[in-house]
């Protein structure tokens, strides 16, 4: 066991000394580890596909040495988070907000992890929530919606009712009224993320209310609505949270996007630079975490001046001057 | 059915996990990961090291262990519970409900009080499956198993609604009391609940084989006809009070698992305990004594399995599908075992 350890050890540290002599093996022998638990499968396209994403993206890029395991419930989401500071490791990132109250109780007893809690509700010592301000993001896929609907009608359909999710059905209805007044606004929500014959089923029905423009936030749940946009003739949908335009590439406007691997990254370097302070760390469209990224196959769809409004509130919402959960018009 | 505790019955089980185990390396290998590797972590991950056992396999195992025992004597009975996870969620919910309001409350009084309204909150849970089968012959197969949807859906309402912590943001409860937590030995995540589980083994052991009520109640699991034909016993009643406290036990098993484990109700708070309580019962013969062993072996696979995803790199999937192997060998060895002993088939 050892010996064989030892054995894939060296070939590992002999193999990367061709790329350079400084980086680490990425198993065993590296000084900065980095775990993340997720609260359910990384196959999901989104909230845990990301963060598994950022995860390689801090091996990759800091050449961390770094784990990840699924824990489903509050049994197994305390264990891991033992396990892995009882190891040793520097940052632990846990991608949900029900880590919360588990990693403050670990961290009593282990000092020296930074626990990132994703969606975190405070900061406490080294427990750090990130904060994500998904609203400016969809703003601009609103803008866009609204402009584009035919029907006046535009539809969401969210997963659980969370303090985020909720956000971002106001950014999107907010940055649709801002292109159309006159714009109706339909929300339906599942309450649940993994479901996605409900997902289709609250798709559809929005697009029976006469809905032409759809946006979601309900992770593996929205696939359904993906298919129900994909059967309904002259239906278009806005993705969530990653890139997903090629999930309907014919249907698909563009994507509100949660670059979660950059705001990783960003979180790891500082850790590692020591310059990681005790409070929550919000993104938003100035850092480049969030973004509104339109499917290049339907850039024909977008009329010219429609995309130069979305690209000046954009910017007014980086530079502050937009708050998108108001809503003011950033002026012509 | 056969009651007699056994050599043959603890260790064929673990000769056959070995064998499984053997098997999985072999799958894990085919797969193009390294099998010591992996067997290392779950090993290390499970029973490798004092704090794994404890703080892991026994955590895991105290829910499936007290379930487990509950599942037992229902179907000592002739009943088979298959809703001990809508048990479970009803006992947590009664737990984090009190749990909530106890502050100020001694431990000595406060824990005993939520495992008092989760005993209840269980057994009222089977209530109507009880009088469903008593009254009008429904099978309780099927109602305790629908009432675990039901059970599901209250939970995710409760944390979105009446239980919901205090800021009303996250669908979860507050963290209950202080005095409601149960003490945890020193170090480690271990908490009482597995006194309870084992002090609950012993007493079942004690009512199975040792008094009258346990014999009238193996009378009634075996041949509720013959039994009913004696005069002496009320096969209907006994059969509805063992599936009533059975469900109370599950209840009891959900007051752990808030009062030790989460410390406030969350709707996944169960990976499906129910279900694998079940596996942990029939693996034991249904013996109390023999539930705790397979108990911590199920919660030493349960937790050696984050460990293989976490220190070999293995992903989850193909650690749930090495779960699901490693219960189904269990399981078909098991059943070959009993088709060569009619006797104990005719019984189970």
């Amino acid at each position: 066991m050892r010996g064989l350890l030892t054995r894939l050890c060296c070939i590992g540290v002999v193999s990367l000394s061709l790329f350079s002599c400084d980086r680490p093996a990425p198993d065993s022998s590296s000084s900065f580890r980095v775990a993340l638990i997720t609260p359910g499968s990384i196959a999901d396209a989104a909230w845990n596909s990301g963060a598994y994403a950022g995860l390689l993206r801090i091996r990759d890029s800091l050449g961390a040495s770094v784990s990840h395991v699924e824990a489903l419930t509050p049994a197994a989401q305390e264990e891991a988070l033992r396990s892995y500071a009882a190891q040793g490791f520097d940052i632990i990132f846990a991608n949900g907000f029900e880590f919360q109250e588990p990693a403050e109780r670990v961290a009593r007893t282990y000092p020296d992890a930074v626990f990132v809690v994703n969606s975190g509700s405070r900061a406490a010592g080294k427990v750090i929530p990130l904060v994500f301000r998904i609203e400016e993001a969809t703003y601009l896929a609103g803008m866009v919606a609204g402009g584009l609907s035919r029907s006046g009608i535009i539809g969401f359909v969210g997963g659980v009712e969370l303090p985020p999710v909720r956000r971002g059905e106001r950014g999107w209805t907010n940055g649709a009224r801002a292109v159309n007044p006159a714009i109706a606004s339909r929300v339906t929500y599942l309450n649940n993320w993994e479901d996605a014959a409900s997902g289709r089923e609250a798709a559809l029905a929005l697009l029976r209310l006469g809905a032409d423009m759809l946006h979601h936030n309900a992770d593996a749940a929205a696939l359904g609505a993906f298919q129900a946009v994909k059967e309904t003739e002259g239906a278009y949908i806005f993705g969530a949270n990653a890139d997903q335009s090629s999930l309907a590439p014919d249907r698909v406007v563009g994507s509100a996007v949660i670059d979660l691997a950059h705001a990783f990254l960003l979180v790891a370097r500082e850790v590692r630079g020591g310059t990681l302070r005790s409070e929550a760390k919000s993104f938003g469209l100035a850092g480049d975490v969030l973004r509104f990224v339109p499917n290049p196959r339907l850039a024909g769809v977008v009329p010219a001046a429609l995309s130069a409004r979305v690209r000046a509130a954009a910017d007014s919402i980086a530079s502050g001057r937009l708050d998108p959960l108001r809503g003011e018009e950033p002026g012509p | 059915m056969n009651a007699r505790p056994g050599r043959g019955r603890v260790v064929a089980p673990l000769l056959i996990v070995a064998a499984s185990l053997a098997g999985l390396a072999g799958v894990l290998a085919i797969a193009g990961y390294d099998p010591v590797l992996a067997l290392g972590a779950l090993w290390r991950g499970s029973l490798g090291s004092f704090d794994a056992f404890a703080s892991g396999t026994l955590v895991r195992a105290t829910p499936l262990i007290l379930i487990a025992l509950g599942f037992a004597l229902a179907l000592r009975g002739g009943m088979l519970n298959i809703g001990a996870e809508g048990q479970f969620l009803a006992g947590a919910m009664a737990a984090a409900w009190l749990g909530v309001h106890l502050a100020g409350w001694p431990s000595l009084l406060a824990i005993p009080a939520t495992w008092v309204v989760a005993f209840a909150a269980g057994l009222i849970w089977v209530v109507v499956p009880v009088v469903l089968r008593v009254r009008y012959g429904v099978l309780e197969v099927i109602s305790t198993l629908l009432l675990n949807f039901v059970a599901e859906a209250l939970v995710s309402f409760m944390v979105q609604g009446p239980l919901q912590e205090r800021s009303g943001i996250y669908p979860q409860s507050d963290p209950i009391a202080d005095a409601a937590r149960l003490p945890l030995l020193p170090g480690t995540r271990l908490h009482l609940g597995i006194v309870l589980a084992i002090l609950l083994a012993a007493a079942l052991w004690f009512y199975f084989s040792r008094t009258l009520g346990g014999f009238r109640l193996l009378a009634v699991g075996t041949g509720p006809r013959a039994a009913a034909i004696t005069g002496r016993i009320d096969v209907t009643r006994t059969a509805a009070l063992a599936l009533l406290v059975s469900g109370g036990i599950a209840g009891l098993a959900g007051a752990a698992e808030v009062g030790g484990v989460a410390y406030a109700l969350y709707p996944n708070l169960s990976p499906g305990y129910g279900f694998t309580a079940i596996a942990v019962a029939l693996l034991a013969r249904l013996h109390p004594g023999a539930i705790i062993v397979t108990g911590v072996l199920f919660g030493a696979l349960e937790t050696g399995a984050g460990a293989m995803q976490r220190d070999a790199g293995i992903p989850a999937v193909i650690v749930y599908v090495v779960e699901a192997v490693i219960i189904l060998a269990l399981l078909l060895a098991d059943a070959r075992r009993t088709a060569r002993s009619p006797a104990v088939a005719g019984a189970a």
